[in-house]
């Protein structure tokens, strides 16, 4: 398996759909209040009602649906995990199975589905903003939303383009992990079994590794930015500026309705 | 504030290696019993403060996938930002791994057992937040610090 193939988040693809021509700065803030209306959502059909809207996301923006269940591969171990979490601990409202020890609750089961729903709905929306929003743009849309902490002297331009620049890096250093994982283990290397403080101990065989490898690329890319005249976000200017349309209006329409629809099915 | 090109990619590398660490081992993670490898590399701004943004960053991309949300977006980088500035300071490499055991199990363990209240009392949060990050910090961070240690010269180009 290689797992690169599966860190979908951070990678880009290309494309001329509704979404990808959308300011970035809108996208960023609309995944941002969107994050919150997940947290907001207290009802399955609040949770149903954010899901087809990410479902009609994901038709428009002609991605191949593809690319968003491989970006779910990673959390499923997290998903799995936190509904068993939940199914075993949580000992409210009323008993719907039993079968020795273990013990199932009405509470439980609706915990466990709000929060796999939760998961679902935050990773697809993360991968479909970096999916449609080229690591350019990304920056430039978080820098100006930003903007106005530059008074209070903080390094808005760099910490923007930190930012990005780390978001790139997550796809290409999981292959390098991948790939030094497999070296290693070659090697001898043991990171399966015994016991768990020897295979922690083990990890460091492969987090050094990927030090010295990111690092490397990070000078690379320092130079290639340097050699192409990178002098730090004064005076810089922009090849292609987006600007605010009809587009990033009818997304604010469609939050508005949204927000309104998930805060009344709340207060019912 | 002027920053040098090679230092801002070297804070984006150390930011994307945390989130790296973070989704390798992904269901250990997140949650209130929670063993995450790459806390290991919180004893990184003993060697170069340029880790302190690096960390900040990294956590809060980490934590977008994070069950608690928000919150956790909020408070899990003000907690590393906290805790990366204090190992910045110490000289000691032995306590280095304690600023970041003690504010991660204050802060997110506070957040932790107000968000899930409901499974978890805020001092058994605090204590099982604190019990991981001291597993990871001694048992990975210290061995990973005695091994860095050997490879100072890896950092000292961005030390200037």
């Amino acid at each position: 398996m290689n797992l690169s193939q599966y860190m979908v988040i951070g990678r880009y693809i290309p494309g001329n759909s509704y979404i990808h021509l959308l300011d970035a700065r809108s996208k960023l803030i609309f995944v941002f209040l969107y994050i919150f209306l997940v947290f907001l959502t207290n009802s399955i059909l609040g949770y149903l009602i954010l899901l087809s809207f990410i479902i009609i996301g994901i038709l428009i923006s002609k991605i191949p649906i593809s690319y968003y269940v491989k970006g779910i591969m990673p959390i499923f171990l997290i998903i799995l995990f936190t509904i068993i979490l939940h199914l075993t601990t949580n000992k409210a409202g009323d008993l719907v199975f039993q079968w020795k020890w273990i013990e199932i609750y009405s509470q439980g089961i609706e915990q466990a589905v709000f929060i796999t729903l939760r998961l679902l709905i935050l990773v697809i929306i993360a991968s479909m903003l970096t999916l449609t929003t080229s690591p350019i743009d990304l920056t430039m849309g978080l820098e100006r939303i930003l903007n106005p902490l530059k008074r209070v002297n903080l390094p808005i331009h760099e910490l923007a383009l930190m930012m990005s620049i780390s978001l790139r890096f997550i796809p290409t250093l999981v292959d390098e992990a991948d790939k030094i994982m497999k070296a290693q283990k070659a090697r001898g290397a043991n990171f399966e079994t015994g016991p768990i403080h020897k295979r922690v101990i083990n990890m460091i065989a492969i987090i050094i590794p990927l030090f010295i490898s990111a690092f490397k690329r990070a000078d690379e890319l320092a130079i290639a930015m340097e050699s192409r005249g990178y002098r730090g976000g004064e005076g810089r200017t922009r090849l292609r500026v987006s600007v605010f349309t009809w587009r990033d209006l009818l997304l604010l329409l469609i939050f508005s309705v949204l927000l309104i629809t998930i805060l009344s099915i709340r207060g019912l | 504030m002027k920053i040098k090109a090679k230092n801002l990619t070297f804070v984006a590398s150390i930011a994307s290696i945390y989130v790296v660490l973070t989704v390798l081992f992904a269901p250990i993670s997140y949650g209130w019993i929670q063993f995450r490898v790459s806390e290991a590399l919180t004893i990184l701004p003993f060697f170069t403060p340029l880790a302190i943004p690096g960390l900040t960053i990294g956590v809060l991309i980490a934590n977008i996938f994070s069950q608690a949300g928000i919150p956790d977006m909020i408070f899990g980088p003000l907690a590393t930002l906290i805790a990366a500035i204090m190992t910045s300071k110490i000289k000691n490499k032995w306590l280095v791994p304690i600023p970041p055991i003690l504010v991660n199990a204050i802060i997110i363990g506070i957040m932790l057992g107000v968000l899930f209240s409901s499974e978890i009392s805020i001092p058994l949060a605090i204590l099982w937040v604190g019990v991981g990050e001291f597993g990871v910090l001694y048992l990975l961070g210290m061995p990973l610090l005695l091994a860095l240690e050997k490879r100072k010269d890896i950092f000292e180009k961005y030390n200037d």
